[in-house]
Formats: C-alpha cells, sequence, structure tokens
C-alpha cells in the first residue's frame, strides 16, 4: 500500500526525469509515465479508496499536490523548450492581419488642413460655380476688358460668353453681393487656366482664397491673418516676407515668401537657394469691387488673399511633377493615408 | 527685361552690390534677381595683337598666330578665316575657362604646339557668332582682361515685372526707384544737338487720322548719315540687356528704349516721297509686310504709319520690310510717338506678335517722354553714325495729354495700411518719386501724376506707393483679426468629409481626375449625354467638360493598369458637367466607386478577384455611415454597362446613381485587360436622403433565441427575395435574419444552390417560449418550402 513517503519519492523521481528531459517527447513520455490513466500518481490516487480513512485524506492531499507540482514543472518545462524555439509555430514577425484602409488625395488633404486652420480664426467657407461669366470672373474684380492683367490669367473659354473660372476669386463677389459686413469668408475650390501642361504647371488646379470686409480693416490686419495662417499650416519659428506685387483686385498687393522651412533660410535646391518660398498673393480689396458689389468704400475696407494648393501640397511633401496629382497612380495617392 | 548692374550705378550713385540691390528692388515691388552676364567670368583672358601669321604645312584652314600681349608673345594655333596680322584680338590663355565651360589647355595641332585660343563672340558668351574671331578696335590697350575693356564683366539684373508698371520698364524706370530707396537723385542721360539751317517741317509734314489711337506722334529728320557698326560701348550694353545689335542708327532707338523706356523707330527717309507721315487705321484687308517677311492681312483694328498711302510700319508694333533702315540708307527720319495702349494690344494680338516696343506701348507709355527721346537718340546718331540734324521737331500733339491730379488724404493712407506714417515723410516719398505736389492743406494733399505713371489714377494708387517704398515690413502685424467670429461646418462640406472617411475605411483611394476629357472617348463613354465645349482648348483630346465622372475614373484605372497596379480601389469627388438650354451648363457633383482586379495574395488568404458584391459593399458601408436607407438595386440599361449586370441604384423612391460591371469593350476602349466593377452617386440625393444624428435604440432586455435554417433552392430564385418573404412572415419577432452560407456543389445537383440564414427571434416585452419560436420558425420554414419549391432543412 502506498504512503505519503512513497508519494514523495514518486515525485521526486519523477522531478528529476523532468530536469534531465532533453526535448518536449521526453517530457510528454514523463507525462505518460506519472500523469496518465495508468501513471504513477494516478495509480495512487485510483488506491486511496482501499486505505483507512487517516490515511487516505493523508496520502490523497499529498498525491494531489505532487500531481499538481508536476504538471506545473511539466508546463513550465515545456513552455521553455518552446520558447528555446525547439518547436513552435508561433511567429511574432509574420505580417499582421489587418484591414486596407484607402488614402485621401494629397489636394483634399491640403485643402481640409487650410480650412480648419481659417475655420479657427472665424473664417466661413463659401463655394461657387467652376463655369462662371467674365463679370464675375473678371470684370467686377477690376480687370479692365483689353488690359494686359488679363494676360496674367490664361482662360478656357466656353460657349455663350462663358468660361472657366481662373481663381476661387469669383466668389468674393458672389458672397459680398449677398452679404452684409463684417463677411470672413475663404473659398476653397477648383481653378482653370489654359497654360501648357507641364513639370510646374496644369491646365487644373485649386485655391483656397480668403477676404474679410470690415468698417476699419488694415493691411496690419491682413499680415495678423496670415502670419497666423502660416504658423498654424508651417510651423512656429518661420519669418514671413511681404513683397510688393500687382492683382488688379487688390491695391496695395503683395506675394508672401516665408524662410524656406527646408534649410531655415539659408538656401537650398527646394528655394533655389534664395531662401524664400513663395507661398501666396494678397492684399487689400480694390474700392473698385467694393464699389462694384455696393459697398461704401470709405467706410468698409477689407483684405483678400489667395493660395494655391497644389503648389503649397507640392513645397510641403517635396512632390515635383504637379502632374501626379492628377495621374492618379495608386501608389503615389498610397502614400498620403 | 533684363539691365547690367553698371548701367544703374551710372544713373544713381549706390554702393550697394548687385544682390543687395536686387534684394531692395524686390521689396519694392520692382523684383529682381542678380547673377553674373558671363557666369565663368574673364580670368586669363586679356587682349592681345596677333603680331604673326603664316600658314601651316598640312593643313587648309589652321595658321600658327604669335599674340602679343604687352610683356610676351603667345604662339596660338588658329582656325578663323578673318584672322589677320595687327589686329586686335580677344586672346584667352592656358587656364581660362571660356563660357561653355571649355577650358584652354596647352595643346599640339599638326605638329604646332598652341598655348591659348583667339575667341570668336560666341566662344565668350556674347553673342551667337562663331563665323570668325572677334576683332577689338586698334586702341584696345594690350594686356587689359578683355572683360573690363568690353565692359561686359558685369552683373545682370533680371526682372519679373508686374503689368501695372510701365516706369520699370527701363534703365531710368528702375533707377527712379533704387533713387527713392536710396533718398536721391538720377542722373538723366544729357544730350546735345547740333542742328543744320534745313527745317525739318519742310522735310515732313505729319498728320494724324486717329488723335484716340495716336495721341502724339513726332520725328526728326537727320540726312547724310553713314550705317555701319556701333561702339563697343552700345553693343556691350544691347548685348548684356540680351538684344542683338545690328547697326549704329538701329542699335542706337534700340538703347534709348532701354534707357528712357520709350520705343523709337527709325526709318529710311526715302521711303517718304511725298514727304508725309499719316497715321491712320488700316483698311479691312488691306496688306501689310512686316520687318520678319510675313505679310499681315489687316483689319481697322490695326493702326498703320503710312507714307501718305501704303503702311510702312505696324504702329507700335513692328516696322514694314520695305522702310526699314539698311547698308544704303543716308536719311532717316526718326520716329518717337505714343500710342493707345488698348489699341497696341488689340493691333499685337491680331498681328500675333509682340516686341519691345509693342510691350512698352501696351503697359503704358509716357507721352510727354516723346521729344526727350527723340533728342537723345539724334544726339547720339550724329555721334555715331555722322549727318546733319534738320532743324526742330516736327511734333503733331493735338490735345495734350497732363498730369492727372489726385487728392491723397495720409490720415486715410495709414488707416488702410494699419501704421502711422507722417505726413513729411509722405511727401518726401512721393517728391523722390517724382510726383509734385501741387497743393497742401490741412487733411490732404493734391498730386501730380507724372504721365509716366499711368498705371495711378486714385488715391488707393497712390497709397500703394508710399506703402512700397516705406516697405511692407513696417506694417505692423495686427491680431484683432484672428479671433473667431462663431463658425459651424456646412452640411455639404461634413458630408463629403463622412464619405471620404466611409470609403477609405473600405480600402478605396481617393483620386482627383481634371474634369477635361477627350470629346471622343466621352462619347463612347456617355453616348447619351450632351457635352460641354471649351472654345480654345490646348488640345483637341483636351477639349470638352466631362458629363460623367465615369471618364475619369476609366482614365485612372488605365492609367494603373498600364503601370501594374493590378488592385485597383478608387473612388472620387467630383463635377460632371451638363448642358442647359437657356443657362450655364448645370454642374453636377457626383461621388464615383470603381473596383477592378484581384487582391494580393496574403499570407492568411488567398487573394480574390473583385466584383459586384465588393462594390456593392462599399455603398452599403456609406448608407450605414450617412445613415440613408439601403440602398436597393434595380436592373436597368446604361450603355457602358454589362447587360443584365446594370442597375439603376435607388434611395427610398429617389434614382441616386447606378452600378454595373463595365463592358469588357469598353474596358479595352481604355486599354485595360480585367473586369472593371463601378458605381457613380450623385452628391445632392446623398445630402438631401442622409440624416445627420445617429437614432438611439434601447438595448434588449430580453434573451434572443437563434435558429438556422438551410435551404436548397434553384439558381434562379434570388436571395432578396428569400430574405423578404423571411422578414415579412417572421414579424416583430423576428430581430434579425442573416445568410451564413452559400453552397454550390454535385451533391446537391446541378442548377441548384444551398443557402443557409441564421434567424435571432427576439422579443422587447418578454422571454419567447421555445414552443413558439418553434412554430414561427416552422411557419417560415414552410412558407420557403411553399414559395421556392426548396427543401428545407431546420437547425
Amino acid at each position: 500500500m502506498p504512503g505519503t513517503e512513497q508519494v514523495e519519492q514518486i515525485l521526486a523521481e519523477a522531478l528529476a526525469a523532468v530536469n534531465a528531459a532533453s526535448s518536449l517527447s521526453d517530457l510528454d513520455a514523463i507525462d505518460v509515465k506519472y500523469l496518465a490513466r495508468k501513471g504513477a500518481i494516478t495509480s495512487v490516487l485510483k488506491s486511496l479508496k482501499d486505505l483507512p480513512l487517516e490515511e487516505r485524506k493523508a496520502v490523497g492531499a499529498a498525491a494531489n499536490s505532487a500531481r499538481i507540482k508536476l504538471e506545473e514543472t511539466i508546463s513550465a518545462a515545456k513552455s521553455r523548450f518552446q520558447q528555446a524555439g525547439i518547436i513552435s509555430t508561433f511567429d511574432p514577425t509574420l505580417p499582421g492581419i489587418a484591414r486596407r484602409i484607402g488614402a485621401i488625395h494629397p489636394i483634399t488633404r491640403v485643402i481640409d488642413s487650410m480650412c480648419e486652420t481659417f475655420r479657427g480664426m472665424g473664417f466661413t467657407i463659401a463655394k461657387g460655380p467652376d463655369i462662371e461669366t467674365d463679370y464675375y470672373n473678371f470684370e467686377a474684380l477690376n480687370f479692365p476688358p483689353d488690359h494686359p492683367a488679363r494676360d496674367m490669367q490664361d482662360t478656357f473659354y466656353l460657349e455663350n460668353g462663358l468660361l472657366l473660372r481662373t481663381h476661387t476669386t469669383p466668389v468674393q463677389v458672389r458672397e459680398l453681393e449677398k452679404s452684409k459686413p463684417p463677411v470672413k469668408i475663404i473659398t476653397p475650390g477648383r481653378t482653370y487656366r489654359n497654360e501648357a501642361i507641364s513639370t510646374r504647371s496644369y491646365c487644373v488646379f485649386h485655391q483656397v482664397d480668403g477676404f474679410l470686409v470690415d468698417e476699419g480693416v488694415t493691411m496690419g490686419d491682413l499680415k495678423g491673418v496670415l502670419v497666423a495662417f502660416c504658423r498654424d499650416f508651417y510651423g512656429e519659428g518661420l519669418k514671413l516676407r511681404f513683397r510688393p506685387s500687382f492683382f488688379p483686385f487688390t491695391e496695395p498687393s503683395a506675394e508672401v515668401d516665408i524662410s524656406c522651412f527646408l534649410c531655415g533660410g539659408k538656401g537650398c535646391q527646394l528655394c533655389k537657394y534664395e531662401g524664400w518660398l513663395e507661398i501666396l498673393g494678397c492684399g487689400m480689396i480694390d474700392p473698385n469691387v467694393l464699389k462694384n458689389v455696393g459697398y461704401d468704400s470709405e467706410k468698409y475696407t477689407g483684405f483678400a488673399f489667395g493660395i494655391g494648393v497644389e503648389r503649397t501640397a507640392m513645397l510641403k511633401y517635396r512632390i515635383n511633377d504637379i502632374r501626379l496629382f492628377y495621374e492618379n497612380d495608386i501608389r503615389f495617392i498610397r502614400q498620403f493615408k | 527685361m533684363q539691365l547690367p548692374y553698371g548701367w544703374i550705378k551710372e544713373l544713381v550713385d549706390i554702393n550697394w552690390a548687385p544682390e543687395e540691390l536686387a534684394s531692395r528692388l524686390t521689396l519694392c515691388g520692382t523684383a529682381a534677381t542678380a547673377s553674373k552676364f558671363i557666369e565663368t567670368g574673364f580670368d586669363k583672358i586679356i587682349v592681345g595683337e596677333i603680331a604673326e601669321l603664316e600658314e601651316i604645312k598640312g593643313s587648309n584652314h589652321l595658321k600658327r598666330a604669335v599674340v602679343n600681349t604687352g610683356d610676351k608673345m603667345v604662339p596660338v594655333v588658329c582656325g578663323a578665316p578673318n584672322a589677320a596680322q595687327g589686329q586686335k584680338v580677344v586672346l584667352a590663355q592656358v587656364g581660362a575657362v571660356l563660357a561653355g565651360g571649355l577650358e584652354i589647355k596647352k595643346m599640339t595641332l599638326c605638329g604646332v604646339e598652341s598655348y591659348g585660343m583667339i575667341c570668336s563672340e560666341r566662344e565668350l558668351g556674347l553673342t551667337d557668332d562663331h563665323s570668325g574671331i572677334m576683332v577689338l578696335p586698334d586702341d584696345a590697350p594690350l594686356s587689359q582682361p578683355a572683360g573690363e575693356f568690353l565692359g561686359v564683366d558685369d552683373y545682370i539684373l533680371k526682372f519679373d515685372l508686374t503689368p501695372n508698371r510701365p516706369d520699370s520698364l527701363s534703365a531710368v524706370g528702375v533707377a527712379r526707384d533704387v533713387a527713392c530707396l536710396a533718398g536721391q537723385k538720377i542722373k538723366r542721360p544729357e544730350y546735345n544737338i547740333v542742328e543744320s539751317s534745313y527745317k525739318c517741317s519742310e522735310a515732313v509734314k505729319i498728320s494724324i487720322a486717329d488723335p484716340q489711337a495716336c495721341p502724339r506722334y513726332a520725328a526728326r529728320v537727320i540726312k547724310g548719315v553713314k550705317i555701319g557698326q556701333s561702339p563697343w560701348w552700345i553693343k556691350a550694353k544691347l548685348l548684356m540687356c540680351g538684344i542683338r545689335p545690328i547697326s549704329n542708327v538701329v542699335d542706337i532707338t534700340n538703347l534709348v528704349m532701354l534707357e528712357l523706356g520709350h520705343p523709337l523707330h527709325a526709318f529710311d527717309y526715302r521711303q517718304f516721297g511725298n514727304r508725309e507721315v499719316l497715321v491712320r487705321r488700316a483698311e479691312n484687308g488691306e496688306k501689310f509686310t512686316a520687318l520678319d517677311g510675313n505679310e499681315h492681312i489687316l483689319t481697322p483694328e490695326g493702326l498703320l504709319i503710312t507714307d501718305g498711302e501704303k503702311g510702312v510700319a505696324a504702329a507700335g508694333v513692328m516696322g514694314g520690310l520695305h522702310s526699314e533702315v539698311s547698308e544704303n540708307t543716308t536719311d532717316i527720319l526718326l520716329e518717337s510717338a505714343f500710342f493707345n495702349s488698348i489699341t497696341i494690344r488689340k493691333s499685337r494680338i491680331k498681328l500675333g506678335m509682340t516686341s519691345e516696343s509693342s510691350v512698352r506701348f501696351e503697359k503704358g507709355a509716357d507721352p510727354n517722354m516723346v521729344p526727350e527721346a527723340l533728342n537723345r537718340a539724334a544726339s547720339l546718331i550724329q555721334k555715331y553714325a555722322g549727318g546733319d540734324i534738320l532743324q526742330g521737331i516736327v511734333d503733331c500733339y493735338p490735345k495734350e495729354i497732363n498730369p492727372l491730379m489726385v487728392d491723397l488724404r495720409p490720415d486715410r493712407c495709414n488707416k488702410i495700411l494699419g501704421i502711422r506714417i507722417s505726413s513729411e515723410r509722405i511727401k518726401e516719398i512721393l517728391n523722390n518719386l517724382e510726383f509734385p505736389i501741387s497743393r497742401i492743406n490741412d487733411s490732404s494733399l493734391t498730386v501730380a501724376v507724372p504721365t509716366f505713371r499711368p498705371d495711378i489714377t486714385r488715391e488707393i494708387d497712390l497709397i500703394e506707393e508710399i506703402a512700397r517704398i516705406e516697405g511692407y515690413d513696417k506694417i505692423p502685424t495686427s491680431n484683432r483679426n484672428i479671433g473667431p467670429l462663431f463658425t459651424s461646418i456646412r452640411d455639404d462640406d461634413r458630408l463629403r468629409q463622412e464619405i471620404r472617411r466611409a470609403l477609405t475605411a473600405q480600402g478605396l483611394d481617393e483620386i482627383y481626375g481634371s474634369g477635361i476629357a477627350d470629346p471622343k472617348m466621352l462619347s463612347r463613354v456617355a453616348p447619351d449625354l450632351a457635352q460641354v465645349k471649351i472654345i480654345n482648348p490646348i488640345a483637341e483630346d483636351l477639349s470638352v467638360l466631362q458629363n460623367t465622372v465615369f471618364y475619369s475614373m476609366l482614365r485612372a484605372v488605365s492609367h494603373n493598369f498600364a503601370q501594374r497596379n493590378l488592385d485597383i480601389r478608387i473612388f472620387e469627388m467630383g463635377k460632371a458637367f451638363h448642358p442647359q438650354k437657356n443657362s450655364a451648363p448645370a454642374e453636377i457633383e457626383q461621388v464615383g466607386l470603381v473596383l477592378s482586379g484581384r487582391t494580393n495574395d496574403q499570407w492568411f488568404a488567398k487573394g480574390r478577384e473583385h466584383d459586384f458584391y465588393g462594390l456593392k459593399g462599399a455603398i452599403e458601408a456609406l448608407s450605414e455611415t450617412l445613415r440613408f436607407l439601403p440602398p436597393t438595386y434595380i436592373p436597368a440599361t446604361h450603355p457602358i454597362m454589362n447587360e443584365g449586370e446594370s442597375y439603376d441604384i435607388k434611395i427610398g423612391d429617389k434614382v441616386a446613381g447606378l452600378a454595373g460591371q463595365v463592358k469588357q469593350e469598353m474596358a479595352r476602349l481604355f486599354d485595360v485587360k480585367q473586369s472593371i466593377f463601378a458605381a457613380v452617386l450623385d452628391f445632392e440625393v446623398l445630402l438631401r436622403n442622409r440624416s445627420n444624428e445617429p437614432s438611439y435604440e434601447p438595448l434588449p432586455r430580453y434573451p434572443a433565441a437563434p435558429r438556422d435554417i438551410a435551404i436548397v433552392v434553384d439558381e434562379a430564385v434570388k436571395v432578396g427575395d428569400i430574405i423578404e418573404l423571411i422578414k415579412e412572415t417572421g414579424g416583430p419577432l423576428l430581430e434579425r435574419v442573416e445568410l451564413f452560407d452559400l453552397y454550390r456543389g454535385k451533391q446537391i445537383g446541378e442548377g441548384r444552390k444551398s443557402l443557409a440564414f441564421a434567424f435571432t427571434y427576439r422579443s422587447n416585452e418578454r422571454s419567447l417560449e421555445s414552443a413558439e419560436v418553434a412554430e414561427l420558425h416552422n411557419k417560415i420554414g414552410q412558407m420557403l418550402k411553399e414559395h421556392f419549391k426548396s427543401e428545407v432543412r431546420e437547425g
């Protein structure tokens, strides 16, 4: 009849065997020898019913704890072997199983990001048609007929005197016509220019234009808004430069350069060794434009600006060919997830 | 336009380096960059004299020259046909680098050692002339660096001027801005004229038939000139301005134009046999042969300079072929005129040509510059081409153009700019810009705007002048307006964002089409839709606006297929343009979806062919995210889709778009050799049918009773019909039914399919008894048996 000593002896023997085991199959054999249906410890447990009550309790407890101890030891030894890579199907370096997420086009990305910045400054979004009249695209914006300024914007003409808008500034006129000051709006959208297609120019592009009209708006306010935009959009620590320029619908007019964010203004390929990157055009809304929409230009003043989306995306992501935006190669688009 | 840096320094006394000058000009609105005229420079390139010249035996054109550089004699092999002993020439010594990048090395040619090269103008980078070596004047000093002697070792300022600034199209104009920035006055070019006693007015009579188009026409006549080469300093200036020297008289008219900004024209006086100049509109169909040899058929849009009868020049644009100054010319008529800018613009567009002259007139020349430009040119012609200048100018100027008076309120200036500039400073700036102030009172100045600034007509224009000279950097940045008014996101923009979110989550990539299409291809894609034409397209295959986003989607598939990007899942939110009878074309925003090809094999799953169900799934995801009613698919005929695989998509009772498998021939048209599944949805319909907010339903409080049914039916039976019947029969206690298996195989026989559905029964009021679930479930099984002649296995 087995006693507690015998149980301890079996356990010691089994633990020694586990210690000596050199493979998973050794461990499986130990498992069979001691813990399976006819195993040594199992036999002890099966024989308990033949023992007197007191002894049964003691031996039973000893056998049970021996069984648990041995199971744990074997299991620990098995996982040691597995971790040692002796046999395993688990490979954490296999690619993860994921659902593919589609990519947002970089133009959407840039427009959304600009709109978010300007919405934070209290600009509302307005939109207008791609197909415009000469009045909204040019005349109301102070482009006199037969003025050389019209050559700045090569235009696609449609039938019946219509045209494809060359900028989103017509929306400025449309919105001012139906609003009362203060008006603070941005107008993202698609524009068209009849230019030869090359790496730097395409017949279609996007703009985010914006304007503010109210009493007492100054050029200093324009600078304030654009400095805030550039900080938010391009990051802190950039310098801004306002250069005099010419647009028929603003007077005074300016181009805005930022210090090159790649080289910090020291000069590099991105900024063509000039240290500055031209990012947008702007100015104080010409009194003629305000008069055309029925505003008293003595009482109200305003500013306007226009940002090229593709140009911005090209600078920001250092894309060297504008045609990539419209070629829609998914290897290109998928970089902008 | 480009000007040498040295020319500006002749006119204003500044010590700014070229780059600094360019940067200061840029910041005052006269955008400029500075660079070396000859990038390689003139190191080791000097003046020499050919001391000896002899043939080389065994060569039919090479000669051995010995060049005297003052301190040494340099043997050089030279092949130029015009080389001659005693000529002063430009010698590139060993180590020099020529304009094309060629470095001069010691060489041996036909057995003769050569220690340099006698240069042509092209080798120096001056002109394209390579017909022979450049021959210098006899007084060129030996050993002087050639760049210095030629006056071309200088920086060039290249300008990128805005259309509103005609005044800056000249050296004097640029110098005026420079002087203003430096607080100085410019030194204007001087002239000195010696006139003969013969009156010019007897040599020519001028009349203007259209004084609106030509407000002023003046001329001088110079007799007995000798046409020849210009002196080198004139040639050098022209070359550095990018203009090719031609002959002394023509060069001088160009020089004065670059100097003062006023275009001039020299005619051969013999052309004016009847001593008359008449400026008039061309007649319809009148012919005119321009200097470039092309014959133009004119309309009254064109303005002609005539000899009283026939045209001798297209006014302000280009001279006539037969009236040009030539080698044989001895007497010239020198024109200095002022033409209306719109007239010149229309005329040059009609003629299809631009010139340095038309550019200046079109932007706006100065009518009161006419005599100065004429006199300056006449004096230079007399000096360098000889001749007698007849007495006086014949000047036809019917109505004098005077400076415009514009009031400027300094306070208004400060209010617009958001700055405090003192009235004193404003006056100083105006004075430096040569804008006389004619009257001053408490709150405003009256400014006489000089006629060289036709762009300035209003107070705001003067304010811009003040701002650009003071510097935009002086305007303090104000943060008053960066704070928000209340803004909210527009419904349509929110929908666009949600559509993008739903479709990218389904693995679709967003594309942007140009919207401009090839009319032939477009009419294949949408044969039943009219097209919006572009009147002046870039090319025939980019000459209409697309009338469906299918077009740009198919183009994108085509590009990707060609690039072997075969797993194509894309969407686009773009416009379709539809012509309307009595209004501007309609702009219809569409959402296009395309699946094409197959997904890649993965280690855990095989790839699968894209199919209609994937497309439908993406649209289902859209309907869930946007919360519109689940779309239904109604069989319909669409020309681009396969018959039998072509559907209208309906939301409620509204047609929201279409979907299907694109016909193979259509795919082939776009060079795509894999199946394409496509759908297009109308954005407006989505906008009207979506619901902004999710609606909440309480979570169930009672347990669900799950059951299954498997049925075998004929292939012709549609799953949608089965589900509809199940739902109808199940009533409110049937919470959900889903198809979880579809099987075809031998065991069930040809033309049959096995479908397995999972049912969830639940009541919101009580726990269901298993007996009532069994009863309802059996009833459904019975209905299916009867309706679809199916074998049913319940579970």
